[in-house]
């Protein structure tokens, strides 16, 4: 295993100059951008350009380089990047480039089916907690076994969007077929896949283009490990893994046996042979036995959200029904938070039911959990009023008064910056029950009364028919 | 393209070859003092920020390059304690099974490294009362509702339930502010109607609950259900004697904080609850409401307890109906699709997550669910055939 | 008296209920600590700017001398004093419990503020002899017509939080005379508690203690704390982390034997070194507890403030949390302490507590103030006797400089003691790999630039040759689509 890359032993293998052609102000903030990957080490023209410093650039590359190797699917600003992963687990620092669904467009279909299909996935889209969630690449399945077909397909599909393509055959072939479209061979798109069959040829066009390739080894962590190798052997950097994915029974303990060896290979043993993206199919769910669409899809939808969980950098999707996406991308959206990083929402003054000037006014923070819990817990009960939402920086009620960052002279600004004073006829300001302690200071500073409300949110309601209207009159 | 001065000839080829599309020339012969021919794919392919460094060399292997692959196995220090739930006639009760959780010696399902010895449990809700519940769940109890007992059954026979969750929320003093001897009797009840092992819940309320599952455990005697729950300010020592003194075990639930949660198991074990009857609720966060909190506690909980820490070597309990507080999992939309479909899936990718950081018992309400679960378990624990052939995805998909 | 229904869940989280506070004129709480009591609701206050002479002390005495329970008035009480004014007053608590002894004095003392805070009806400022005690009219008015009432409730709030004072009695002195007396004594206690926490060293103690409380952050994180090193959130003190762990021996403070001492300077000892492992969960190995550079200390996020090496001075810098904008490093205090926490060790960084900065062994191992070569002028302002007096002027601020170069300057101007380091390191020159024949070097492409071809390409050059092909075909290029 490398040594772990930190502030002091990035800035040793940089020219230490402080010349300031990064654009940084000098080599210490710019060994901080590296290692939190605003920058790379292309970045320091020195290093670049320098004969002198060309061993340590490349021993830099190699020590800031994540576990994962990280991929670059596409072109242009629908770039997308998969891998790069640093740890095993989440809370020991974060997940990296969130995990990219594809969704597969058959070459068996006619032309207009093909464009509507590419064109509803480049329209889904979802808001949740501030972000659009979307899907980002389109997967050509070379179906019909007409390589012809599949290449026309191809060329149709690069036309159709912008997202970065995936060219889905096992015979070389038709792959290289479909590459050498115009249109096409520009996108780089990644080709699936080379086999223990294949490889050669697929490895060969794979480099011509400067294609990512996967390779392709179901159930057989010994000959995919084999294909990686040669594949980089054969100048090829951007290869991805595909395990293979099996849906129920023994396989499918197998499935997930592999996709944890493969990562931890990667990330606690160093293994260099194996230090790529994983790529996992769930639209397999939709082969063989009789099944409905709606079971296919609901099965896919599960599995898809399963394979977040363990290591997948991409996915091949074959629905594209709203919910069966949907818990997809919000799965994907939560495992990929930084949890170091507080979670916000908006603030500013937000109405419950229909409040009007003697509703009661109650305060919460702005840290994303806190606001929707106490959010969902006032709807549900269908109380009516009005919720000041203070800037905490995302941090919780505790956090924040520990911190200091939930404070008096901020409910006061909030409360002129939302003007409610102009909604409500009183001045009685509900407060979390465990911010009592800044009742007199918020008092002092607003000239409202303040009400120390219950501890859990949950109690809102119960505490409001208590004692709101009694304290109101 | 060939770097060379042109001549006559030259151009003159390349015109007509212009014009005709192609030519070809037979028998030719071409002397020249320096000729250079530079190769290229004409491909833009520059992005910024890809790695871009060659190997000086490239290869081309006659047969795949040798690897080896060894299992990347690793040993762990502890083992998480094992719960049982319900006790048979043999054992001082009456249930047909007992059902057991925990045991865990290797992290979730990483079963090349290990078996973990239990299944993962699965509880269906029951409520004391009738209430609102998200249409696509109510629609399969409309016919139990006002009937604890007959709820519990048809949880149990139809929708194959392994325990029945019993939630006291009469009892609450803003619901019906039933009392816990009252409370107590349907307890009874729901243990007469089904075989199965139970679970039961108070209402929420801190000062009254302990009361509640006291009484509870008195009429459950001997029949190992869970007391659900206990935290670090209710009255914990109450419910812990009532454990001790009937033969139940306790549920420790803390908001999310694994100090809290270590604390309060430390509390527990100190007061005389024994490692075998503890069972811990970290809480479950709602997809999309949290879920990842939940997944990362979890998963620090279990790694904790397998390296070695004895404060957190206990069962997880997730209450994956937590799902149907999101919004997404119930309400009518057009452009979210149709909540039939919708909303279950909400729960059973919520349980699913869980299952994969670390949970060992589910409480959850929708039938689908409990299958999903079972199946999903059935194929992790290595059950069935597969007669999938996934292959030839690419042309096996219509 | 009191037909309130009191809610025993509204108290503590702690709490065992076994006191009944039904039987109180005025409610208590937790949710009436932030509660202030203004001049029209005032019924009179102790201390404050215009009386000087108050105080609050709390003293650890035999359990035979406590007498447990008893609350004493010495001097005027509330229905004796004119509506609105201002009186001396001197709060005296005596405790007693088989486990305390009086290094916890301080820790128990802290409390006070707190738990009279939360009476309804009574405010409490600041502690020692600048304390200031308000009651309100209201709750006089319902029955708190007494300073007993007050000597009970904090009776009672001890007993329910701290099982560990087992005897305690409350005197309130008002009596100007009696007070003068007791307020000497409480002086020269104070005194002496200072002088006692400033001299003790970790060679003076058998027993470390641990902290960890911020572990939901930072899971391989355990601070260990000694009588020369507080925790890095600044919060806990030797003296607290002792107190606390003999209050609350399941908490997150606990002690920890110090075991033999491996280097003295460094601070690295087997026990603490076992600690940290078995806490971390092997994670961490070794920790020295007074050096930035070897097996620094861990931090999880709370720190105060940070240490840090500044490569072109050979210098540490410090850094608070509430410095705005880039040190002299270029950095701000987030950015460096996003690669300071969590629980991991970084050489070169440390988050700690300013209070570190007060210790007599403060990166000792490293040189201590005469590596310091930056740090914030409120910092410098704040911790100024600590520094020793022909450093002070040596150690830049943000006034001073703001890069390396103004930095390295500044200290060249002051010949401070770490420019010595530099000649040497001057002398030994850049560190640069040796030269490397370029055909057996790595290509290396630069970003930004569009490479008509990557992955390949070749030129094959032919020296007077002759080639002869059966057939050449040329093709026009068919337009593509």
């Amino acid at each position: 295993m490398t040594e772990k890359a930190t502030l002091l032993t990035v800035y040793r293998l940089l020219p230490q100059t402080n010349c300031g052609e990064c654009g940084e102000v000098n080599c210490m903030t710019f060994a901080s951008s590296l290692l939190e990957r605003k920058k790379t080490v292309k970045d320091c023209p020195p290093l670049v350009k320098d004969v002198k410093y060309r061993v340590q650039a490349v021993k830099l590359a190699e020590h800031i380089a994540p576990p994962v190797r990280e991929v670059v699917l596409g072109t242009g600003d629908r770039v997308v990047k998969i891998g790069g992963k640093q740890v095993m687990y989440r809370h020991d620092l974060t997940y990296h480039n969130p995990t990219a669904i594809a969704v597969d467009v058959s070459d068996r279909l006619g032309d207009q089916e093909i464009v509507d299909r590419v064109n509803r996935a480049e329209r889904f889209q979802f808001a949740h907690i501030g972000e659009v969630l979307r899907l980002d690449a389109i997967a050509v399945r070379a179906a019909s076994g007409d390589p012809q077909r599949f290449a026309q397909v191809a060329s149709l599909v690069a036309k159709a969007t912008s997202l970065p393509l995936v060219l889905c055959s096992l015979d070389p072939g038709a792959l290289r077929l479909a590459v050498e479209q115009k249109g096409v061979y520009e996108r780089r798109p990644m080709l699936y896949a080379a086999t223990d069959e294949n490889w050669k040829d697929v490895a060969a066009l794979a480099k011509q283009y400067s294609c990512p390739v996967v390779a392709f080894s179901p159930n057989d962590l010994a000959g995919l490990k084999a294909l990686a190798k040669t594949l980089k052997t054969m100048g090829n950097e951007e290869i991805v893994l595909d395990p293979g994915f099996w849906t129920s029974g023994k396989l499918l303990k197998s499935s997930i046996e592999n996709l944890e060896m493969l990562r931890r290979s990667a990330i606690h043993r160093g293994d260099k042979d194996l230090a790529y993206p994983i790529i996992a199919v769930p639209a397999v769910a939709w082969i063989g036995e009789s099944t409905e669409p709606t079971t296919s899809a609901y099965k896919e939808s599960y599995l898809a959200s399963l394979l977040l969980t363990r290591f997948a950098d991409m996915v091949i999707m074959h629905s594209l029904d709203f919910w069966a996406l949907l818990p997809v991308v919000t799965l994907r959206q939560g495992i990929y938070t930084d949890p170091r990083k507080p979670v916000a929402v908006e603030t500013g003054l937000k109405a419950f039911g229909n409040p009007n000037e003697s509703s009661p006014v109650l305060l919460t923070t702005n840290f994303a959990l806190t606001y929707y819990t106490v959010a969902n817990d006032v709807e549900a009960a269908g109380v009516t009023c009005h919720l000041l939402v203070l800037n905490t920086e995302g941090l919780a009620v505790e956090s924040s008064l520990a911190g200091g960052q939930f404070n008096a002279a901020g409910v006061r600004d909030l409360v002129k910056s939302t003007d409610v004073e102009s909604k409500t006829k009183h001045r009685k300001l509900v407060i979390p029950g465990m911010a009592a302690r800044l009742k007199g200071e918020i008092e002092d500073l607003t000239k409202w009364e303040v009400v120390v409300g219950p501890r859990d949110s949950s109690e809102i309601k119960g505490y409001l028919d208590k004692y709101w209207s009694a304290k109101v009159q | 393209m060939v770097e060379h001065k042109r001549d006559d000839l030259t151009k003159a080829l390349l015109e007509l070859a212009e014009k005709l599309g192609q030519i070809e020339l037979e028998n030719v012969e071409v002397a020249v003092e320096e000729l250079t021919f530079h190769l290229q794919p004409a491909i833009a392919a520059a992005t910024r920020g890809r790695a871009a460094l060659l190997p000086p060399v490239e290869k081309v292997p006659d047969t795949l390059l040798e690897a080896e692959f060894s299992k990347p196995e690793e040993v762990y220090a502890g083992q998480v304690a094992e719960v049982v739930l319900g006790a048979t006639r043999a054992e001082g009760g009456t249930r047909s099974t007992e059902v057991r959780i925990g045991g865990a010696k290797v992290p979730p399902f990483y079963s090349f490294e290990g078996m973990n010895p239990n299944r993962p449990a699965v509880a269906m809700d029951v409520f004391d009362m009738p209430l609102t519940l998200p249409k696509m769940v109510r629609q399969h109890y409309e016919d139990v509702m006002d009937d604890p007992a007959a709820w519990a059954k048809k949880s149990a026979r139809e929708f194959n339930a392994d325990v029945i969750s019993f939630n006291l929320i009469s009892t609450d003093p803003g619901l019906k502010n039933t009392t816990p001897e009252d409370a107590a009797e349907l307890v009874r009840d729901v243990l007469k109607a089904v075989d199965l092992p139970v679970i039961v819940g108070g209402s929420g309320n801190k000062q009254k609950d302990p009361i509640v599952l006291e009484k509870a455990a008195e009429v459950a005697h001997g029949e190992r259900i869970l007391l659900n729950s206990v935290s670090t300010d209710t009255d914990y020592k109450r419910v812990v004697n009532a454990a001790l003194k009937h033969g139940h075990s306790v549920v420790a639930f803390t908001p999310m904080d694994i100090n809290n949660q270590k604390k309060l198991n430390r509390l527990l074990l100190d007061v005389g609850l024994p490692r075998d009857r503890l069972v811990i609720d970290p809480t479950t966060g709602a997809l999309g409401y949290g879920i990842e909190y939940s997944v990362s506690l979890l998963e620090r909980i279990r790694l904790a307890a397998l390296k070695g820490d004895p404060e957190l070597q206990m069962p997880i309990l997730s209450a994956a109906s937590n799902a149907w507080g999101a919004r997404e999992a119930w309400m009518k939309s057009e452009e979210l699709g149709p909540r039939e479909y919708r909303g279950p899936l909400w729960e059973s990718v919520t349980a699913l997550t869980m299952l994969m950081s670390g949970a060992d018992l589910f409480m959850v309400s929708h039938p689908a669910t409990v299958r999903v679960l079972k199946n999903v378990s059935d194929g992790l624990f290595g059950v069935g055939e597969t007669d999938q052939n996934i292959e030839n995805w690419i042309t096996a998909i219509e | 008296m009191s037909e309130r229904k009191c809610d025993p869940a509204e108290l503590h989280s702690d709490v065992q209920l076994d006191l009944d506070q039904t039987k109180f004129p005025m409610d208590i709480g937790e949710m009436y600590e932030g509660e202030r009591i203004r001049r029209p609701d005032l019924y009179a206050e102790f201390g404050g700017v215009d009386i000087p002479k108050k105080f609050e002390l709390v003293l650890v005495k035999p359990l035979t001398e406590v007498q447990d329970g008893k609350v004493e008035v010495i001097g005027p009480d509330l229905p004796d004093l004119k509506v609105g004014g201002a009186y001396p007053l001197g709060i005296l608590i005596e405790v007693a419990g088989s486990k305390l002894d009086r290094d916890i004095e301080g820790v128990l003392e802290r409390r006070v503020h707190y738990f009279t805070n939360y009476i309804e009806g009574v405010m409490h400022v600041n502690q020692r002899t600048d304390v200031w005690v308000r009651v309100s009219k209201r709750s006089y008015e319902r029955g708190m017509n007494s300073l007993k009432w007050v000597g009970r409730a904090l009776i009672l709030l001890f007993k329910r939080s701290l099982p560990i004072v087992e005897k305690i009695q409350v005197t309130f002195l008002t009596d100007p005379t009696k007070l003068e007396e007791h307020l000497q004594e409480a002086v020269k206690v104070y005194n002496a508690r200072d002088e006692r926490a400033r001299g003790l060293t970790e060679e003076q103690v058998e027993d470390f203690y641990s902290c960890v409380l911020c572990q939901s952050f930072a899971p391989s994180h355990v601070c260990i704390i000694t009588p020369n090193r507080m925790g890095g959130c600044g919060s806990i003190s030797w003296f607290d982390a002792r107190a606390s762990s003999n209050v609350d021996p399941k908490g997150p403070n606990f002690p920890v034997k110090k075991g033999e001492c491996l280097d003295a300077i460094k601070g690295v000892y087997t026990g603490v070194n076992k600690i940290v492992q078995d806490r971390s969960l092997g994670a961490i190995q070794q920790i020295s507890l007074h050096s930035i550079f070897d097996h620094p200390h861990t931090s999880c996020g709370c720190f105060e403030s940070i240490a840090f090496y500044v490569p072109e001075a050979d210098g540490v810098a410090i850094v608070h949390r509430d410095f705005k904008g880039p040190t002299v490093n270029g950095l701000a205090f987030s950015a460096m302490a996003g690669h300071t926490s969590g629980g991991t060790q970084n050489e070169g960084f440390l988050g700690m507590a300013i209070e570190y900065l007060r210790s007599t062994k403060f990166i000792q191992a490293d040189g201590g103030w005469k590596r310091v070569v930056w740090m914030p002028q409120q910092i410098k302002d704040r911790v100024a006797e600590s520094i020793p007096s022909e450093m002070r002027d040596l150690i830049a601020t943000e006034n001073e400089a703001k890069t390396t170069s103004e930095l390295k300057e500044f200290l060249k101007s002051k010949s401070h003691p770490v420019i010595e380091k530099w000649k040497e390191l001057e002398k030994a020159g850049p560190e640069v790999e040796a030269e490397v024949p370029p055909e057996t070097l790595p290509t290396l492409i630069p970003a930004g630039i569009e490479i008509p071809a990557v992955g390949g390409g070749f030129r094959i050059i032919l020296k007077n040759a002759k080639i002869t092909a059966e057939r050449v075909i040329i093709r026009r290029e068919e337009s593509k689509r």
